[in-house]
């Protein structure tokens, strides 16, 4: 059911129906948004809760401008990267730089390696998740991400570089398996 | 030690943001919190049904607005009608006499009970009256299809949600309260109405 602008202006009122409506009809995208920036799922869920206590108690200030989604997902994004910064979790995102040594390369630490990309992105550092996530996933341009993050577009892309390439490495086990079955040089990556 | 080719680790961020996830909370939680703040208010209804005067002046609006759909439906003159009607009576024998008749019929009860006592007698009569009517008046118009109650209620149906919406902006004003109740109880009786076989219909 769309949330129209009946629904809006009895949430704005204080209508639980129409914000259930709101919730459930955004709150899969929202929360998967919180999910993928914390790593943490129980972490997630609590902030999450926060980000949409902020969307309840700012949707007065909605003026329709832009979709509701769009407008609810700025906050998320918002939310928790201060609730992130709050727990000292991406303190050092400026002057942090991947140090590829930290990757685990041996067989006994790859058993803990992630089966899935949530998994993987949980073996990222807090600013390169978030540097991932918010472009690759959410589809923020590096100026967008850096006015989010306060860094640079460059440091965003230098971030997004040192990402992907731990993801790469991370994630190889998928095609090796999928090689293994299938053979090796399919091109294509084993389905999640 | 192998990786991931770009395209390839594409093809992973594209399942993932395609791939539909749970909420992280239920919705319990969230309304939990919410009502914590004071951004969940109670429910109209719940408001309502709290408050007997409340459910009484309902009960008195949905009498009228039954009497006044079921007088326009029958073609019947409306209470207006009559007023004016028997102002002009009264004007025509009285002349001097015909600003008194147009005040309202309230000011003539001395007393809550008094005015009590009459609004229960108006029920009273009202159930009478459209018991009888509803068994023995034949005449009614058949013209008057089911569609046309149909459409009113469904009108009266988008009534309601505006002056709800209305209500929560101004919960406390008589005005909008009035107007709620009035087409709560128009929305109900036409409800009624679209129920009812048609030779029953008007009452």
């Amino acid at each position: 059911m769309p949330f129209d602008q009946l629904d809006l202006k009895r949430a704005i009122a204080g209508d639980e129906r129409a914000m259930q409506r709101l919730w459930s009809q955004h709150a899969p995208h929202i929360d998967a948004v919180v999910r993928r920036l914390c790593g943490d799922p129980e972490l997630a869920a609590d902030i999450s809760q926060e980000v949409w206590m902020q969307i309840f108690r700012a949707l007065p200030s909605y003026r329709g401008d832009s979709q509701f989604g769009t407008w609810a997902h700025r906050i998320a994004v918002n939310r928790t990267l201060n609730a992130l910064r709050k727990i000292r979790r991406i303190a050092k995102l400026e002057i942090e730089i991947e140090d590829d040594s930290a990757i685990t390369e041996n067989d006994s630490d790859r058993t803990f390696v992630a089966e899935s990309i949530d998994q993987a992105m949980g073996k990222l550092s807090p600013g390169a998740r978030a540097v991932f996530v918010l472009h690759d996933v959410e589809g923020y341009t590096h100026i967008e991400i850096g006015e989010e993050l306060g860094i640079t577009p460059g440091g965003s892309k230098s971030q997004l570089f040192k990402a992907r390439a731990k993801l790469r490495k991370l994630l190889a086990h998928l095609v090796d398996e999928s090689s293994t079955v299938a053979g090796k040089g399919n091109g294509h990556v084993a389905a999640l | 030690m192998s990786q991931l080719s770009e395209e390839q680790l594409d093809q992973i961020v594209a399942v993932e943001r395609s791939r539909a996830q749970e909420p992280l909370n239920e919705w319990r939680t969230i309304a939990a919190r919410a009502r914590e703040e004071g951004l969940i208010r109670q429910e109209i209804g719940q408001r309502w049904s709290g408050q007997p005067w409340m459910q009484a002046a309902a009960a008195v609006l949905l009498l009228v607005g039954g009497i006044a759909i079921g007088r326009t439906t029958l073609g019947l003159p409306t209470a207006n009608q009559t007023q004016a009607v028997a102002a002009t009576a009264t004007s025509t024998s009285r002349p001097a006499a015909s600003t008194q008749t147009d005040a309202p019929a309230g000011f003539n009860f001395a007393s809550v009970d008094e005015a009590s006592t009459a609004l229960d007698r108006a029920v009273r009569e009202y159930q009478t009256a459209s018991q009888y009517l509803a068994a023995n008046n034949v005449s009614v118009r058949t013209r008057d299809s089911a569609a046309i109650y149909t459409a009113r209620a469904a009108a009266l149906d988008k009534i309601v949600n505006a002056t709800e919406s209305a209500l929560q902006t101004a919960p406390h004003d008589p005005v909008i309260n009035q107007y709620y109740l009035a087409t709560m109880g128009a929305r109900a009786a036409t409800e009624q109405l679209v129920a009812r076989p048609v030779a029953l219909r008007g009452f």
